[in-house]
């Protein structure tokens, strides 16, 4: 229960101090008190990732990634594609250069994602916008409002990869942000899929398992069971947040519509009334100002928080399957564990008899079998204690390897349960920091809107008061 | 009820003199320079070419304040006037709405209205009574309207039955305290004792409604002179007058009151079919917008709980700045229900007030027409019978000077005579069949006539016809029955002659009255308006500046949040980056 409560431990705002510590790393400091004051520990990735808890992520430098700038390539024929310049900035010591700067396209993105699935299947690789085929048919794929949806998407993507310390490391993503043979790196991690990449991936090419994936746990193990009812609560307040927020949202519109049309109504009102026309005819515009901002607050404010919502939503379920992915490995473990201590029972049982001890039986299914396996070979007329000692060697050898594998899917389930842990808590910091953007974004959004429809208001109230009155 | 009709400004200046002054025409501007003609005498004008009243640019032109040298008055009627007129600015208030069933079986609303320390308690029906009062006491002024009987809030989110009864009679008690202050303010209508008295707390409405000059108004308005329906005085002058359909046009038609009524059915259908339509709707949206908000309100402060931390924070917060947006959004939609829909809706119901009084004036002038063409017709035929009375007796004169009888001029003589009366004959039964109007003008419709006109004129028609029977028989002196229809006609024509002139002062009357408080209400129209707009961009700027302070510290709270680890600013970015690889 060491790594439950290091991995509860982990909040990234519960330090505040860290960020005036030069010399702290992003480990809190409760957790790893140890480590955490000792300087310079960190230089070295390497040996940081061999002396540190394995189910602490840590970041050991920034990578920053923008994705902007989107260009129509080979304009007008039918390959046109559009292609986003990526830049980079880190200080990573694995990354050749400081700051990089690239062009891709949405495919480049896909094969990343694609690869990156495949050789990190305990991370939790955060999901490619959808291809929109409905765009493709429509050819709106090359409209403003699409593309930059798209680019944001991948802007989305991007970035998470780059805050997963662990997908940080990999060669792909490397040449992709940098390398200007692209292509050549396509090709080669299509012909060559590269070796299990550091330690962390070693296990990840580990064959499916050995029974249905029906079973359940035997053993629950309290960790998990609360990572996924803390992502059940969360992925139930971000539907219920979708689709109120979205209500209001949709609310706002019509809204601005109505005081578009109240803004005419005004005007016309200022037609029949020709003392005060000029007046009636600036409170329309401010009117039709308000319904602007309005409709301005919706798009830019608005629609961009619910499409990142929406983006989280499709990590989160990506943080769900993982946890999925770890059960399937316990179960593994579990089902081997399981196979070893019936073929030692097995084991157990032929020694019994030998020793004249016939009676001792372990009962259930092997008992059952043992009896009929000892009838035919009765029959066969065969030598009872010559088989035997042979079966008892064969079990013997069969156990050896058991035991073997047991501990190999032992090591590789908890590994995967260190790995769970510590993508939980690179997904919780990267579900946190998005979420702040997104608050921040609509809190900035939704004060500038206030702000100038207040200035909008101010300025026609004078306009008002100085109409005549004469009562 | 002496006192009341002593502070009267109509009544006292017509009773004294009941010509209209005509001061009040050339202290008015151009128009009334022009008006004059018209009242002279007969057709002369009609063609006013005076701008559509309402939207001139120009500081607006007072033929009102000449026309009613709005009375500060000697002497104040009762306390209730003193108070109203004690200079300052007061304001009669609905304090309160109680449920009651003094002297009734069922239970009902009263309002208590306060003016200054004096509270009386009037249910809506007295309300109601009181406005019909005033619109029968002054046919010429815009009484201001009460709310319609029916709610037509239907914008309203409908809970539950008491709740919308609530809803309903603070809507009421709203809308009838705009209504007494503005019948307060009104230069004329302010100075009405009945309404002093329905102010007071010891009057019972019904004894006011049942005593003069309430008691005194005649069953049709357009039988009364306009200055004063209660002055029963002029009832004989008035028979003589013709209560014309207003659907009925008229020949010289004055194009200021048909610009303005052009104008007010603009301004009506916009109101109603526009802002009014389209206010209903955005109310509706703002109501439902605030229910989101609520809701996601509390979305936002249950999914808070299920984090820890800065983020928790930052996401009740959140749900805290969503929740202050359904608060002010609910004042905001009730402030635009108060200082927005009801003025668009009370300026509706203006508008058909002031249909119906340009209807009014519109009659009052085809009263004037008609009784011209009544007394043309009659002059016509007067004059008819008297060039052969005088015919008759220039033959006379020659017969009795010739000393012999000629038979060729008898017969002459004669053969005059049947003419005449078949002239006359031929004309009395028309105004029978005709009923009211027994000129020829068959072209127009007419109204059915008031039960005393007809029997009047089906009287003469059937004296006429029994006459000329009689006088056929008896073969009576042709003579004496010519002149006997010619001392009725001359009888006719003074009555008319009375008729119109009442009727010409009622019109001038009318057209003065009516286009005074037209200007009058546009300066008060005016005046709403801009109240109108700047209380709906005030309170906009104060939703918005409640919205904007619980989104910014939503904000600050968004802020304490760490950022990610993974960023330049970062306490490792500042370390020299390892050597690479």
């Amino acid at each position: 229960m060491d790594a439950d409560s290091d991995f509860q431990s982990v909040h990234w705002d519960s330090t505040p101090a860290v960020e005036e510590d030069a010399q702290l790393g992003f480990t809190p400091a409760d957790s790893r008190p140890a480590t955490a004051t000792s300087p310079g520990f960190r230089t070295d990735y390497e040996t940081t990732a061999d002396d540190s808890d394995p189910t602490v992520p840590k970041w050991d430098g920034y990578l920053a990634v923008q994705v902007t700038d989107p260009v129509k390539e080979l304009e007008g024929t039918k390959d046109m594609y559009i292609s986003y310049a990526v830049k980079s900035q880190t200080n990573l010591p694995f990354f050749p250069q400081q700051s990089m700067n690239v062009r891709r396209r949405f495919q480049d993105f896909v094969f990343l994602w694609q690869h990156l699935s495949q050789d990190f299947a305990a991370c939790v690789v955060p999901p490619i916008p959808s291809k929109h085929r409905a765009e493709y048919v429509t050819g709106d794929r090359f409209s403003p409002v699409f593309v930059e949806k798209r680019r944001l998407d991948l802007q989305r993507f991007v970035q998470r990869v780059a805050n997963n310390p662990t997908l940080c490391r990999s060669t792909l993503l490397r040449s992709f942000l940098d390398s200007s043979e692209w292509s050549v790196s396509m090709h080669q991690q299509t012909a060559h899929p590269p070796d299990p990449e550091g330690k962390t991936s070693f296990f990840d090419t580990v064959t499916d398992t050995l029974v249905n994936s029906f079973s359940r746990i035997r053993k629950a193990d309290e960790r998990f069971i609360e990572m996924k009812e803390g992502i059940d609560r969360f992925e139930e307040g971000m539907g219920s947040v979708d689709r109120l927020w979205s209500r209001a949202r949709a609310r706002e519109n019509d809204l601005s519509g109505d005081y578009h049309d109240l803004a005419v109504a005004v005007q016309g009102l200022g037609f029949l009334e020709s003392g005060i026309t000029e007046q009636l005819n600036h409170f329309a515009n401010t009117l039709l100002e308000y319904s602007s901002l309005i409709k301005h607050n919706v798009n830019r404010t608005q629609d961009p928080f619910l499409s990142h919502l929406h983006s989280l939503q499709s990590y989160t379920a990506v943080s769900r399957g993982l946890l999925k992915l770890r059960d399937q490995k316990q179960l593994d473990f579990e089902d081997t564990a399981e196979y070893l201590s019936n073929a030692q029972q097995e084991r157990d049982r032929l020694a019994a008899i030998r020793d004249g001890h016939p009676g001792q039986r372990a009962g259930g299914i092997s008992g059952v079998g043992g009896y009929l396996r000892e009838r035919v070979d009765a029959l066969r007329g065969l030598d009872d204690d010559r088989a035997r000692v042979e079966r008892m060697r064969k079990l013997d050898v069969k156990i050896k390897d058991l035991q073997a594998e047991v501990k190999k899917v032992q090591d590789v389930s908890e590994a995967f349960n260190d790995e769970t842990l510590r993508e939980q808590a690179i997904f919780q910091a990267s579900k946190q920091s998005e979420m702040k953007e997104m608050l921040g974004k609509v809190a900035d959004g939704n004060i500038e809107m206030y702000q100038q429809a207040i200035e909008e208001w101010d300025a026609i109230i004078p306009m008002l008061q100085r109409i005549r009155v004469d009562v | 009820m002496d006192g009341d009709e002593d502070i009267n400004p109509f009544r006292t200046e017509d009773d004294v003199s009941p010509p209209i002054d005509e001061s009040a025409n050339s202290d008015s501007n151009a128009a009334g320079e022009e008006e004059e003609p018209e009242t002279a005498t007969q057709s002369a004008k009609t063609s006013l070419t005076i701008s559509p009243m309402p939207t001139t640019n120009k500081p607006f032109p007072s033929p009102y304040k000449a026309a009613f040298p709005a009375a500060p008055k000697n002497e104040p009627c009762c306390t209730r006037d003193m108070w109203l007129h004690s200079g300052e600015d007061v304001e009669i208030l609905i304090v309160d709405a109680l449920k009651t069933s003094e002297g009734s079986s069922s239970s009902y609303i009263v309002y208590v209205i306060r003016t200054g320390n004096v509270e009386a308690r009037r249910r809506y029906s007295e309300f109601e009574s009181l406005r019909n009062s005033l619109v029968k006491l002054y046919p010429t002024l815009i009484i201001p309207p009460i709310p319609v009987k029916q709610s037509i809030g239907e914008y309203a989110v409908k809970q539950n039955k008491a709740k919308e009864d609530a809803a309903m009679i603070a809507r009421r008690k709203r809308m009838l305290q705009v209504f007494l202050n503005r019948v307060a303010k009104h230069p004329i209508l302010s100075n009405e004792h009945v309404f002093h008295r329905f102010l007071d707390r010891d009057v019972s409405w019904s004894e006011v409604l049942h005593s003069p000059p309430l008691s005194q108004l005649p069953k049709n308005s357009l039988k009364a002179p306009a200055h004063d329906p209660a002055d029963s005085s002029y009832a004989a002058v008035y028979a003589a007058i013709p209560t014309p359909s207003a659907a009925q046009p008229l020949r010289r038609p004055d194009q200021r009151f048909l610009d303005s009524e052009a104008f007010t059915n603009k301004f009506q259908n916009h109101l109603s079919g526009t802002m009014e339509k389209i206010t209903r709707r955005s109310m509706k949206r703002w109501s439902d917008y605030s229910h989101d908000n609520s809701e996601l309100g509390a979305a936002l402060n249950g999914f808070s709980l299920t984090e820890t931390g800065a983020l928790a924070n930052a996401m009740e917060k959140t749900g805290q700045a969503v929740d202050a947006t359904y608060m002010s959004t609910a004042r905001l939609l009730q402030e635009l229900e108060q200082t927005w829909y009801e003025p668009l809706q009370e300026y509706t119901q203006f508008a058909s007030i002031i249909k119906k009084l340009l209807t009014y004036r519109h009659q009052k002038h085809l009263q004037y027409e008609l009784t011209q063409e009544l007394l043309d017709n009659k002059r016509e035929s007067l004059e008819e019978l008297e060039r052969n009375e005088s015919e008759a007796k220039r033959l006379d004169s020659a017969l009795t000077g010739s000393l012999h009888v000629d038979t060729a001029t008898a017969a002459r003589r004669a053969s005059s005579d049947a003419e005449a009366e078949a002239r006359e004959s031929s004309q009395e039964p028309e105004a029978e069949e005709e009923g009211e109007s027994p000129f020829p003008s068959g072209s127009v419709t007419r109204a059915t006539p008031p039960p005393a006109a007809r029997k009047r004129a089906g009287g003469f028609g059937l004296l006429n016809t029994l006459s000329h029977s009689i006088q056929g028989i008896m073969d009576v002196d042709p003579e004496a029955a010519r002149r006997n229809s010619i001392s009725k006609t001359r009888e006719q024509i003074s009555q008319l002659e009375d008729a119109l002139q009442a009727s010409a002062q009622d019109l001038r009357y009318a057209s003065q009255t009516i286009q005074a408080d037209l200007d009058r209400f546009q300066r008060q129209k005016v005046a709403d308006l801009r109240d109108m707009c700047l209380s709906l961009a005030r309170t906009h700027r104060e939703w918005c500046k409640q919205n904007m302070e619980a989104w910014q510290e939503a904000k600050t709270a968004v802020d304490q949040m760490e950022p990610h680890p993974n960023r330049p600013g970062s306490p490792v970015a500042t370390r020299p980056p390892a050597p690479a690889a």
